[in-house]
């Protein structure tokens, strides 16, 4: 396999809550790097540390200890509000809650975090891509128009409107159906490979992990293993 | 979507009654502060027209002048214009009436109150004007264009052309001497004519420190100087410019209040608002809004709402202004007895209200705004859980809400559980009580100060004998043994015309002084006057001061409209003419050198019951009467002008008979001889039949004079029914706000919580319980907010108070109206503010609350 240039890179990442008698130790120490292009799932269970983890590589938190890189930037020296434009310009994020603004339609919401960088979208990549999520239809449709699986596209082509560098999804397919669920999945693995993006990807669903290139599974704040291919690095 | 920017717009399109109600109350906020400043501003400039309307528009004035004052006058670099006039002799007229003409140069004509009702001012010699009433007292009774033999200042006649005719003077038609006017040269002005009076005024030119300047001018005639105060206390001209500093204060502090509960309206909405979107906040920071945007959107959608509100409320501000002032007009009315009342759009109020309102629009935005660009973006997309971190306190201190069971209990922990929620809500209802108490004062008050209430008003006719000239000093001692102007028919007859209601006589007393008892004296009054107000000297070996008295006799109808101002004993007229007992108004506004105001003082301290010593003679040869205090009243039912230094000595015909009983008719020429009529009609009577009636009357007896006062009536009581108008509305519109407000907080509180609704009905709490609990809330933020408000309220209002005393002297009363009205009515809008809510509450679904979206 080519070796890539790692993409994210996390670094003795510690993250903690409360303290004294309340402190709880959500994240321990983690390292671990992902180059580009990779489609990594990230396993565990509730309470494992693995929300905190993506939080955390996404700059939406901050850490206790430890640092992140995201293409070579260290999103923790950066300032708020910088690590918020770095947020919109690199990462792209997906929940499980879908999360669309409600009284922004289908387009409006896509093309969001392009609108909050003062840019016009490029309009015939916003069609290509609503096109692509089979939602050239629905253009001009709310969310609460759409059923469960078109607003979880809805949130995925805002994730890649702005062709981040990686693309972070808690849990994207905990709402759907397993058609829709696969559905999903398939967009993801899509922008893999035609986007060339890294996605990142927290699931309870075995089905997803075994669709990824690369599993990291969690406990209690660890790290514990770590396998490509099914193979346990 | 051009731009993010535009979220702003969307939400609150979603959000159309919220956006709707944050409009309305900008509106009302807006179109009151530019209501109250145009209201303000046009009152004083037509106080200023309506001032020199009454006293004229000249600055300064030399009663007696010489020519060569004139000339100085004329000549002087700071003076504008210099007018004259000359006045002497008078024209004889049938029926005892008089007609003084006065000869006026052109700048007098300016100068000088002189007021056209139809033609033109004289501006050539045998041109005259004369008053409407007098005109018809002449031979033949000229019209406009007419000619007339008049006598002049110095005595001699001319015939004039009447060119214009003036508005009948109410003090000219009691004392039946009209006055009239013609026109001189300046050379003629210049001349010296024996026995003439020559007067002079002047007005200096703009931008003169007038203040500065008057000493100077009045070294030119000290003992004839006199100035147009009103005027000039208007133009912030006097030495004391306590007047407009005053009136400044007084503005503001409504204006502030205004602005604050602004304030606290758009920020309760855009809490609100901002609190139920903290997920989509924190959903925007997730992809990539920075703080900055997000307080961008937030002031965004403020200025949205602003940019629909202001325009509208000036335009409701103004429009209604324009409306109700349109209305009244059409309706007949004059505006605030000014003529021509201008609804002046000064540029200065309606960029000023526009800027407040923006200001307080952005300020209410602010919090909100950093609230949401501080919302953390892990906790939008834990996906569960309550976004809006809420400080809990445990409370330790005892309510009695707790009296009240669980729901007693647990919403008294609601109220408290969150300090700063606590504080603004709590604090919007205490807003909105104080503007209402502190409103509601001021305009109570102002009320006062603007009507004279008397029952003066309902008097339209008088009928009045021309042999009580002696006042005048006319025709004193000349009347026959005194004997009724109008027997028991006559006043039966008029009594029965329609629209007619009452009757009253009018007699003439002799001057009388009250030898009052040192001891009786009010000592603040002495302090306040001086030892020396009155004369002193001793009784019977006691110290005693002479005190004026100003002696009335009322008839049994009169005293009947004094028992409402009565405070003790009585006004009953047999039981008074029974006690030999006089009433007493012992309440009197001086002005007070020392603070340079007219104060409200009690002269003495005289109890029901207290003997009256009365001196209908000289101090040389005293005819001494005694009288008793049979009741004491606020104020003189008619003719109020207050007094200074004088005691109201009001008594019935039996007690005045024998007072004046052994008098000679040389001290009380009329004894107690009814000498003439004021004639009140009923409310909305037609006048014109009754003074027809009355005409024929007085046409059959030469000594009976009529005198009109239906139009002046007319426009005094429309005066006051106007100013109600206003208040009431101001009241209105502030009562609306106050309600908005306090609807919108209480809503707040409960809507954000439908979450925790949820959860407390799945625990097994029951849809009655939750209606209490919520209620309870409601009612007890009333309370909290009511015995707050109405500290603040009460304290404003004592501070406007004390500036309204730099304007006029009057005792702070309890606005206890303000106080329940306002306490109720918060209490009231909080118990029924919860039930919009609640109902929605009932109708959702459990399940659908807990997974709503804090």
């Amino acid at each position: 396999m080519i070796h890539l240039m790692n993409v994210i890179e996390a670094a003795g990442l510690s993250k903690s809550y409360g303290k004294d008698s309340t402190l709880v130790e959500a994240l321990k120490n983690v390292t671990f790097s992902i180059p580009q292009g990779e489609f990594v799932a990230i396993v565990g269970a509730s309470g494992s540390g693995k929300s905190t983890l993506l939080h955390l590589l996404g700059g939406l938190d901050r850490p206790t200890g430890g640092a992140v890189r995201i293409d070579g930037e260290d999103l923790y020296a950066l300032k708020e509000s910088q690590r918020a434009v770095f947020r919109r310009r690199k990462i792209g994020f997906i929940f499980q809650s879908y999360n669309l603004i409600p009284v922004l339609n289908v387009e409006e919401n896509i093309t969001l975090p392009l609108l909050l960088d003062h840019r016009q979208p490029d309009k015939a990549y916003v069609r290509e891509l609503i096109d692509t999520l089979g939602l050239g239809e629905r253009r001009k449709h709310l969310p609460s128009e759409l059923s469960g699986g078109q607003q979880q596209r809805v949130a995925i082509g805002r994730a890649l409107a702005y062709r981040p560098a990686i693309v972070l999804a808690d849990e994207p397919t905990g709402n759907l159906d397993s058609a829709n669920g696969r559905e999903v999945l398939e967009l993801l693995k899509l922008a893999v490979r035609q986007f060339h993006q890294t996605v990142v990807i927290i699931s309870h669903d075995m089905n997803v992990a075994a669709e990824a290139d690369r599993v990291l599974r969690m406990q209690d704040g660890r790290l514990v293993s770590d396998s490509r291919g099914g193979v346990v690095q | 979507m051009n731009g993010y920017g535009a979220l702003a717009g969307k939400y609150l399109k979603q959000q159309k009654r919220r956006t709707l109600l944050t409009v309305v109350g900008i509106l009302l906020s807006v179109a009151l502060i530019s209501a109250l400043g145009t209201m303000g501003q046009s009152m004083k400039d037509n106080m200023v027209d309506q001032t020199i309307y009454d006293y004229g528009a000249y600055h300064i004035g030399y009663g007696e002048a010489t020519p060569e004052l004139l000339e100085t006058l004329r000549h002087h670099a700071l003076i504008k214009e210099a007018g004259a006039i000359r006045k002497g002799a008078l024209t004889e007229l049938a029926k005892g009436y008089k007609l003084e003409l006065a000869e006026a140069t052109t700048a007098g004509f300016e100068l000088a109150p002189i007021h056209l009702l139809k033609g033109r001012f004289p501006s050539a010699a045998g041109e005259a004007v004369v008053e409407e009433w007098a005109l018809a007292q002449l031979p033949g009774a000229p019209g406009l264009g007419g000619k007339t033999e008049l006598v002049k200042p110095d005595g001699t006649k001319q015939a004039y052309t009447i060119v214009g005719i003036l508005n009948n003077q109410r003090l000219n038609m009691t004392y039946g001497t009209g006055a009239a006017y013609a026109w001189m040269d300046d050379a003629a002005a210049m001349a010296d004519v024996p026995g003439t009076r020559l007067s002079a005024a002047a007005i200096f030119k703009r931008g003169v420190d007038i203040s500065a300047h008057l000493a100077e001018f009045e070294k030119l005639s000290p003992k004839s100087f006199g100035t147009n105060t009103q005027l000039l206390a208007l133009k912030g001209e006097t030495a004391d410019s306590r007047l407009n500093l005053s009136l400044i204060v007084i503005f503001s502090v409504l204006i502030g209040l205004v602005v604050l509960s602004t304030i606290a309206v758009i920020y309760n909405a855009f809490n609100i608002a901002v609190l139920e979107r903290m997920r989509h906040f924190g959903l925007l920071r997730t992809i990539g809004a920075t703080p900055s945007q997000l307080r961008g959107i937030v002031f965004r959608e403020a200025g949205l709402l602003a940019l629909y509100g202001i325009p509208a409320g000036l335009l409701v501000g103004y429009g209604g202004l324009w409306l109700v002032l349109k209305a009244m007009s059409a309706a007949g009315f004059s505006i605030l007895t000014f003529d021509g009342f201008r609804l002046t759009l000064h540029a200065w109020i309606i960029v000023g209200s526009a800027i407040v309102g923006l200001l307080a629009v952005l300020l209410a935005a602010w919090l909100p705004a950093r609230k949401a660009s501080r919302v953390s973006p892990v906790d939008a997309v834990r996906g569960t859980g309550n976004i809006v971190r809420e400080s809990y306190r445990r409370v330790r201190l005892p309510s009695v809400l707790r009296l009240l069971g669980i729901e007693g209990d647990m919403a008294s922990k609601n109220i408290r559980r969150n300090r700063s929620k606590f504080r603004i809500t709590a604090f919007s209802i205490v807003v909105s009580i104080t503007l209402f108490i502190v409103f509601h004062y001021f305009a109570q008050e102002a009320f006062k100060v603007a009507v004279n209430d008397s029952r003066d008003d309902q008097v339209a006719f008088q009928m009045l004998s021309s042999f009580t000239q002696t006042a005048n000093g006319n025709q004193a001692g000349t009347s026959p043994a005194a004997v009724d102007a109008f027997d028991a028919q006559t006043i039966a007859d008029i009594k029965a015309l329609p629209g007619v209601e009452h009757v009253y006589g009018r007699y003439n007393m002799p001057d009388a002084q009250i030898y009052l008892p040192s001891a009786k004296l009010n000592g603040e009054y002495l302090s306040k006057m001086g030892d020396d107000v009155f004369a002193k000297s001793t009784l019977d070996g006691k110290e005693i001061r002479i005190v004026p008295a100003y002696t009335t006799l009322y008839d049994d109808e009169r005293m009947k409209q004094a028992e409402p101002y009565l405070i003790a004993g009585t006004a009953d007229p047999a039981k008074l003419s029974a006690t030999n007992g006089v009433l007493i108004v012992q309440q009197v506004k001086p002005l007070v050198i020392a603070e340079n105001k007219k104060i409200n003082l009690d002269l003495s301290d005289l109890k029901v019951g207290d003997a009256l010593t009365l001196n209908f003679g000289t101090q040389e040869k005293p005819l001494m009467r005694e009288v008793r205090v049979g009741g004491i009243l606020s104020q003189a039912p008619f003719n109020p002008t207050v007094l200074d230094t004088q005691l109201y000595v009001i008594g019935t015909k039996a007690t005045y008979a024998a007072l004046l009983k052994d008098v000679p008719i040389e001290t009380a020429p009329n004894d107690t001889a009814l000498r003439g009529l004021d004639i009140a009609l009923a409310d909305g009577a037609d006048g014109a039949p009754v003074k027809q009636a009355l005409q024929r009357m007085a046409d059959q007896d030469p000594s009976i004079r009529l005198v009109d006062f239906v139009e002046e009536q007319r426009q005094t009581r429309q005066f006051n029914l106007q100013m109600k108008i206003f208040i009431y509305g101001f009241l209105g519109v502030i009562g609306l706000i106050g309600s908005l407000n306090i609807v919108n907080t209480v809503q707040t509180n409960l809507m954000l919580r439908r979450r925790e609704f949820g959860l407390l009905q799945a625990v097994g709490m029951t849809l009655s319980q939750l209606r209490r609990m919520a209620t309870l809330e409601g009612v007890w933020f009333g309370v909290i907010g009511a015995f707050w408000g109405l500290l603040l309220g009460v304290g404003i209002s004592f501070l406007l108070y004390r500036q309204m005393n730099n304007v006029e002297g009057i005792p702070f009363t309890f606005p206890v109206t303000g106080a329940v009205i306002s306490c109720v009515f918060a209490l009231g809008v909080g118990l029924l503010s919860v039930q919009g809510p609640l109902r929605k509450i009932a109708k959702a679904s459990v399940v659908e609350e807990l997974r709503e979206e804090a």
